[in-house]
């Protein structure tokens, strides 16, 4: 044991003097949560804009603009009603618009159906939230002028222990994505330089054996990331009043997560020529998984394929295994998850241990 | 006879399309300075690399301290100092932290003072504290040579130790390699430098396409191949060498000086009275022993330039 502690001594002492790893391990999670938090935390301005031209200026117009405008999501915009409508779209790049017509209340109080038009780009996420403002505020005024009340009404329930933000819904996956870039993305390299410049031959030189090696940069990660995850949690927490939990499994799977990637990491730097080649294998491997293993976007909420290749990406495991123990405090998922993530770690690491090599051929 | 440190019996390394070490034998005695010579793909450092377990051999026999190091090393492991080919330190561990991290990676406990001591004998005490990537290329070395040295090894092996090195670094890690030889450890040096082999050496293998060609100390290597001494008649030029071949006295021409090789060494000073007493015009006349070069290019037939054989 004194070996592999003076080993993760040395290497922690130049991981921790290389400013890029430092930056890796705790500004970039840092910058990434605080970016994100700002982003979703719900301050600041999260409605979008409705660029609105009332041709008819009647008080149904004017209602249903109101209406429109209660919705809350939308910021309603006034678009001149001398103007041509998609001219003024064109020059004023608008996203969204919504043209009510000269004669709408006339229309409508000679009992006909009236159109209004919403302009916009149906990719866009923004158009179906104002499709679905300006469709809800129609259904209200129809149901009113019809003298109805809607029979089905909805009541949002959230299904977590606690009232959670998006914020707590990404920090599991922040927690996994700063273990997976400094893991793989620091070790791949680091093994590429030990076999280039001939490290791996000098330490076969010492008594000191591969598996000791591999250990030390496993319980290395595993420290590092454990600090990462305090701070971005307590960021987080302070910062965006995030509400998610650290439980002890958490911390499980930081080490599983480490021991996996570090593993995953050392077994790619063995068979890449140089560091450049190293680094560029690991972001080819690392950068899908850290999007298909849903980190930032929720896996159900990806195409089928897209949803089969996640579930072969080691990520998912450690990002979804967070998120059930931080979040919905389901602990047998986690504890499942967690028993994948250290199976493939084991995979990974007996793959490592074959392929590395203190001697040469 | 002191006691044999490294015995080498019919030693080979064989790859699919080369024989790296086509049947080497050696023995290095206790305090020596060993050098194996030879251009660049000789087999020098894969023969070493065998012997510092980190190459399997194909065949052969290799003993350190009397083990067998295909069965034995793990006994042996500590006794044994490396310095491998083209040494680079951690970039970001200082010399300080690099020695302390190397002993315990050798399973000794070491002081401050030792490492201190230590870093003295290698002459890195004012760099102990920098980073190992601001170290020049000899302190590099001599860093090396402190981790080789940390398990407190009886014997050494340096792989090439002043490859790209200027001149004056050169000589500054000669005196350092000469103290390991003078405080009684074995030193096994591998290199294509036949001056430096020349100077430190007490006992040189010249290895040539995975064989040892031939084998002693430099003065017997001389002796025996160096072809005897030379008598050089300094910008004598074609002029000068007509007119000594003119004598009957066979000569060829360098660089516009006259060389005249006289095999036996009891004829050097009557050779010496007669090219003098030929009425040519030269800037000086002298004589020159010949040296491990020499004895290198009757050997192997070229010249050789930074372990590169050159026509």
């Amino acid at each position: 044991m004194r070996r592999v502690i003076a080993d993760l001594i040395a290497f922690g002492r130049q991981y921790m003097r290389s400013r890029v790893g430092a930056f890796f391990a705790f500004a970039f999670p840092l910058i990434l949560i605080l970016l994100f938090g700002a982003i979703f935390s719900g301050q600041g301005a999260t409605k979008i804009p409705l660029y609105v031209q009332d041709q008819d200026d009647t008080p149904l117009s004017r209602a249903f603009v109101q209406a429109v405008n209660n919705t809350t999501v939308i910021e309603y915009r006034q678009i001149p009603d001398d103007v041509d409508i998609l001219a003024y779209i064109q020059q004023n790049s608008i996203n969204t618009a919504l043209r009510i017509p000269a004669g709408f209340q006339a229309t409508i109080l000679a009992n006909q159906t009236v159109n209004v038009t919403l302009y916009g780009d149906p990719t866009l996420s923004t158009y179906g939230i104002a499709a679905s403002a300006v469709s809800g505020a129609a259904t209200g005024m129809n149901f009113g002028l019809a003298g109805a009340r809607p029979m089905i009404g909805m009541e949002a329930q959230t299904v977590s222990r606690e009232q959670f933000k998006f914020i707590d819904f990404f920090l599991p996956g922040m927690i996994g994505f700063t273990v997976l870039t400094n893991a793989l993305f620091a070790m791949t390299p680091t093994a590429a330089e030990y076999r280039s410049r001939k490290y791996f031959k000098f330490l076969g030189t010492t008594s000191l054996t591969k598996g000791e090696w591999l250990l030390s940069k496993i319980l290395f990660y595993t420290f590092i990331m454990s600090v990462s995850a305090l701070i971005i949690f307590a960021v987080s927490a302070l910062v965006w009043g995030g509400k998610a939990v650290l439980t002890p499994l958490t911390f499980a799977f930081i080490a599983a997560g480490c021991f996996l990637f570090t593993s995953m990491g050392m077994l790619l730097g063995t068979y890449t020529k140089d560091v450049e080649t190293a680094s560029a294998v690991a972001n080819a491997i690392g950068f899908p998984m850290m999007f298909l293993g849903g980190t930032f976007f929720q896996i159900e909420a990806m195409p089928p394929i897209i949803q089969g290749l996640a579930a072969v990406m080691p990520l998912t495991y450690v990002n979804e295994g967070l998120r059930a123990t931080m979040i919905f405090g389901n602990e047998a998922k986690a504890l499942l998850y967690l028993g994948i993530t250290v199976v493939l770690g084991l995979v990974f690491f007996v793959l490592a241990s074959r392929a590395l090599s203190w001697k040469s051929k | 006879m002191a006691e044999a440190v490294i015995e080498v019996r019919a030693l080979t390394k064989h790859y699919p399309n080369v024989k790296a070490v086509d049947g080497v034998d050696f023995e290095v005695e206790a305090g020596q300075i060993f050098s194996l010579l030879g251009p660049n793909g000789a087999g020098k450092t894969t023969t070493i690399e065998i012997l510092e377990g980190l190459r399997d051999p194909t065949g052969g026999e290799a003993r350190l301290f009397g083990t067998d190091i295909r069965t034995g090393y793990a006994k042996i492991r500590g006794r044994v100092g490396v310095l491998p080919q083209d040494f680079e330190p951690f970039d970001r561990l200082r010399p300080r932290e690099a020695v302390t991290y190397w002993a315990t990676l050798v399973n000794r406990r070491i002081t401050k003072e030792e490492v201190a001591e230590l870093l003295e004998t290698v002459g890195l005490t004012a760099r102990a504290d920098a980073y190992g990537m601001h170290l020049s290329g000899g302190e590099k070395r001599r860093l090396g040579i402190a981790m080789a040295l940390v398990g407190k090894a009886d014997l050494v092996f340096l792989d090439e130790p002043t490859t790209g090195l200027d001149p004056g670094a050169r000589r500054d890690l000669w005196g350092l390699i000469r103290a390991l030889k003078g405080a009684g450890r074995t030193v096994v040096l591998t290199t294509h430098y036949l001056d430096e082999a020349e100077q430190l050496a007490d006992d040189v293998a010249i290895m040539y396409k995975g064989k040892i060609v031939t084998r002693g100390s430099p003065k017997q290597l001389i002796d025996r191949h160096g072809g005897g001494t030379t008598i050089v008649l300094a910008g004598a030029g074609e002029a000068g060498c007509k007119a000594v071949e003119a004598r009957g006295i066979p000569c060829h021409l360098e660089d516009g000086d006259v060389l005249v090789h006289v095999a036996d060494i009891g004829q050097v000073r009557a050779m010496l009275a007669k090219v003098a007493a030929i009425d040519i015009s030269l800037t000086q006349i002298y004589t020159k022993r010949p040296t491990l070069e020499d004895v290198f290019l009757r050997i192997v037939g070229a010249r050789m330039e930074e372990g590169e054989l050159a026509a």
